[in-house]
């Protein structure tokens, strides 16, 4: 076992008026993973389901987010999702409600070493 | 640097062929100055900071192997300062071109026009895939 970190990808998603967490995670993850197009799996010549792809969600309330949900997010990889408190939550002046903002770093691993001889 | 993408001649000494590893792309503005270039920095930016090649470090490469083949679309090609944009990038060995793309959005009845460039940050490495191998489970 040598898991090694390749590629982190960073995102931002946001949930204007619903106060949906789970939402504005998706969007943060895709805006992670659609700004980027990843190569490595095939630089290496290992098959992209080898992708161990750890997820860390930043949100104001990380209980409100439904970790399952994001996984449908991937279309291939192992993911696997953690949620810690923080991104943003900002209240809105005029009426009742707030606008919440969620962070998302996705790291892309495999479980890899030299090949020695 | 050596040339990575010289054909291999059958027998002879076995080169590393370069492989793309990454492709960012971002998008920048230049609001009200028209400036494609200050737009397509912006847009460089954009590109990369959406990721981090954390492999360098994890597997040992080194940054000066790196070929960085930077696109720009913008509507005015010929008025980007390549260099500058060029100059965006802090890694590896990097090539701007200015393509016709991205969008001008005119408004008409201010005489203003904000200009959007599009970056496409391709990152090559000489990678052996016979140097690794997924560890068995």
């Amino acid at each position: 076992m040598s898991k090694k970190r390749v590629v982190t990808q960073f995102g931002m998603g946001t949930s204007i008026r619903s106060r949906n967490y789970t939402g504005a995670a998706a969007r943060a993850i895709r805006d992670a993973l659609w700004h980027n197009s990843l190569n490595v799996a095939d630089a290496f010549g290992f098959p992209r389901e080898a992708m161990i792809i750890d997820v860390e969600i930043g949100v104001q309330q990380p209980e409100a987010v439904d970790c399952a949900a994001l996984l449908k997010v991937f279309p291939y990889g192992q993911p696997s999702v953690k949620v810690v408190k923080g991104g943003l939550d900002i209240p809105r002046r005029d009426k009742e409600g707030f606008s919440v903002v969620a962070n998302a770093a996705v790291m892309v691993s495999f479980d890899m070493e030299r090949n020695d001889g | 640097m050596a040339e990575q993408r010289t054909t291999q001649k059958p027998g002879a000494e076995k080169r590393t062929e370069e492989k793309r590893i990454i492709l960012e792309m971002g998008a920048g503005n230049d609001l009200y100055g028209m400036d494609y270039t200050k737009a397509a920095c912006r847009a460089v930016q954009d590109a990369l900071h959406h990721s981090s090649i954390v492999l360098f470090k994890s597997l040992g490469y080194d940054h000066q192997q790196m070929r960085v083949q930077v696109t720009i679309g913008v509507q005015e090609p010929d008025k980007l300062d390549c260099a500058r944009v060029a100059a965006e990038l802090p890694r590896g060995r990097a090539e701007v071109t200015a393509v016709f793309g991205g969008l001008n959005v005119h408004d008409a009845e201010q005489q203003t026009t904000h200009v959007i460039a599009t970056a496409a940050v391709e990152a090559y490495l000489p990678i052996d895939a016979s140097h690794w191998r997924l560890s068995a489970a």
